[in-house]
């Protein structure tokens, strides 16, 4: 395997970026395209799963083609189409309007932090140990290079991960202070609150992982949390698999805990105030986070780019038969379905459950996730202890 | 264009403190107490990239983690909150500025003896260790996180632990303080 050069090495971490662009960008219009079609079916809003350019075109002819024969058209699954591209759209063309009274400067670097932070946290992530894959040799100078699963697979990962989504926190406050009005200012404030404390059970449920595989690389904890943990270990990985998708759900600002934004009471939150492509940085921020959260949940607790979750690969994987040992192997689809799992879930929660009371979030945090996260850490404790 | 890299990358601890220094003056200068907190964070943030170049990812990352998360948010919250009129401001900070030059003199003094120090004396050509016999932990380590939970667990457990337990007492005290009117 020959050995690149450093700028050789600078053009593949360029690539990889490119890579992880290309699918955060790919993955969050999904997101959201999804997220107007699952709540239209789950709430029973018919806009978004029946608009689409008429019937027109090819799509259009096969659809009527479909209704007359009495079936559902296949081509239905994309109605709605006409609604994203719209508000995508939207966001691009409308006026972006600075209030007179706003911190300019602060308002400028809101969204900006918000997006940067929401992105950073990708350059930890190995999306599948060892190499994505190698360029081919007719490549021109880079023929014959591996590209590793991950940007940079840092052996304090998980350290890199907490310390920049918590840097997320700025964004919000700051938008919410530098609109210079109340709605925002209660917005951020309540934010930076709820961000704060459900950080401290996010963390804690991560230690878990932390304690049972002795490591704090992204790539290293998945491969010991998906095939190195004996049958003990499936106690404290569900119990913190459900802790940390409460608090990652709490740390995006998802419905549940939407308090930022809780538009019955503060108009729109911390962004009350942006407009145009601005409002579009936090939009995308808050579902980059999500997939962040669902990439991490994915990694640590449902096996990342193994097939199955909570450490059963490693159970089952001697009693797998030889014909099915391309599910025994790690793959970067297993990982990018699983996070695409995970962001359902995200949609179904904001489709089921109400929305908490402010004193009632905190109570939460602090009342159950913190003892429960603590215990969780105590059990993985004993597995590591007398199990592994 | 590998040797520019080569360069870039050997002045990386340069870079990152060239930066520091200025997003700091930024602080100290700017008018609004947000922007300084924003100064101050962007400070943080790349004291933690010299601590990276340097190849002490874990006290890197701890910076961003316990500075640039926890500590500065403290800070901004305060700043927001404490909502000071533009005249109330000058005067806090006027009463300050005798004080103050007091202490940014001495601590200046301090650090030109340090660098004085740093610069132009003799390197020791080994790491300095307050007990050399309990070092041994410390090379067998291969990541500077186990070396530092080695450090801190193994070596150095009893001030480790002395230090949690002075941190309790603070935390009981803010406690006392805030809650004192209820009891």
């Amino acid at each position: 395997m020959p050995i690149p050069t450093l700028t050789q090495s600078v053009v593949i971490t360029l690539i990889q970026c490119l890579l992880v662009v290309i699918f955060v960008f790919v993955v969050v219009p999904l997101t959201v395209f999804a997220e107007r079609k699952v709540l239209g079916h789950i709430q029973q809003r018919l806009g978004s799963t029946r608009v689409a350019s008429g019937h027109i075109g090819v799509t259009g002819w096969m659809n009527r083609g479909m209704w007359k024969w009495g079936r559902i058209p296949i081509l239905s699954y994309w109605r709605g189409i006409p609604g994203l591209v719209a508000d995508v759209l939207k966001l691009i063309l409308k006026e972006d309007i600075i209030p007179a009274k706003a911190d300019k400067f602060v308002f400028f670097i809101a969204p900006a932090i918000s997006m940067v932070s929401a992105v950073v946290v990708f350059a930890a992530i190995s999306f599948v140990p060892g190499t994505f894959f190698t360029f081919p040799t007719w490549f021109p100078y880079l023929g014959g290079l591996p590209v590793s699963g991950g940007i940079a697979d840092i052996n304090v990962g998980l350290l890199w991960i907490l310390g920049v989504a918590s840097v997320g926190v700025y964004g919000i406050v700051l938008a919410g202070w530098a609109s210079n009005s109340k709605y925002p200012l209660l917005g951020g404030l309540r934010s930076a609150a709820q961000m704060v404390s459900y950080e401290v059970p996010l963390a804690m449920s991560l230690l878990a992982p932390v304690v049972l595989t002795g490591s704090l690389n992204f790539g290293d904890m998945s491969a010991r949390m998906a095939t190195g943990l004996p049958a003990w270990g499936l106690a404290p990985q569900i119990l913190g698999f459900l802790i940390y998708l409460t608090c990652g759900f709490a740390e995006t600002n998802r419905l549940p805990f939407d308090m930022p934004e809780a538009e019955n009471e503060l108009v729109a939150g911390f962004h009350t105030e942006y407009s145009g492509m601005k409002f579009g940085f936090f939009y995308l921020a808050e579902y980059i986070n999500m997939t962040v959260v669902s990439a991490l949940a994915a990694g640590f607790f449902l096996g990342g780019p193994w097939l199955l979750p909570f450490g059963l690969q490693g159970l089952l994987n001697p009693y797998l038969p030889s014909l099915l040992s391309w599910f025994g192997q790690p793959h970067a689809i297993f990982f990018v379905a699983k996070i695409i799992f995970l962001l359902f879930t995200y949609i179904w929660v904001r489709g089921t459950i109400p929305r908490y009371r402010y004193d009632q979030v905190m109570s939460v945090a602090w009342k159950y996730l913190i003892p429960m996260a603590l215990f969780n850490l105590l059990l993985a404790a004993l597995v590591r202890c007398f199990a592994v | 264009m590998e040797h520019l890299l080569e360069t870039i990358g050997r002045n990386l601890f340069a870079i990152f403190g060239v930066m520091a220094l200025g997003s700091a003056a930024f602080m100290v200068a700017s008018r609004s107490a947000v922007h300084s907190v924003l100064g101050f964070l962007f400070t943080m943030l790349c004291i933690a990239g010299c601590f990276l170049s340097l190849e002490a990812e874990f006290i890197g990352m701890a910076q961003i983690l316990v500075y640039a998360g926890g500590i500065v948010v403290l800070f901004l919250f305060v700043v927001m909150l404490v909502e000071m009129s533009k005249a109330k401001e000058k005067e806090v900070f006027q009463l300050q500025s005798r004080y103050a030059i007091v202490a940014v003199l001495t601590v200046a003094a301090a650090f030109v003896g340090l660098f004085r120090k740093v610069i132009f004396g003799s390197a020791s050509p080994d790491a300095l260790v307050l007990r050399p016999e309990l070092a041994r932990g410390l090379n067998v380590a291969q990541q500077n996180a186990q070396a530092v939970s080695r450090g801190l667990f193994a070596d150095y457990l009893l001030p480790f632990e002395i230090l949690s337990v002075v941190l309790l007492v603070a935390l009981v005290g803010a406690v006392v303080l805030a809650k004192k009117e209820r009891v």
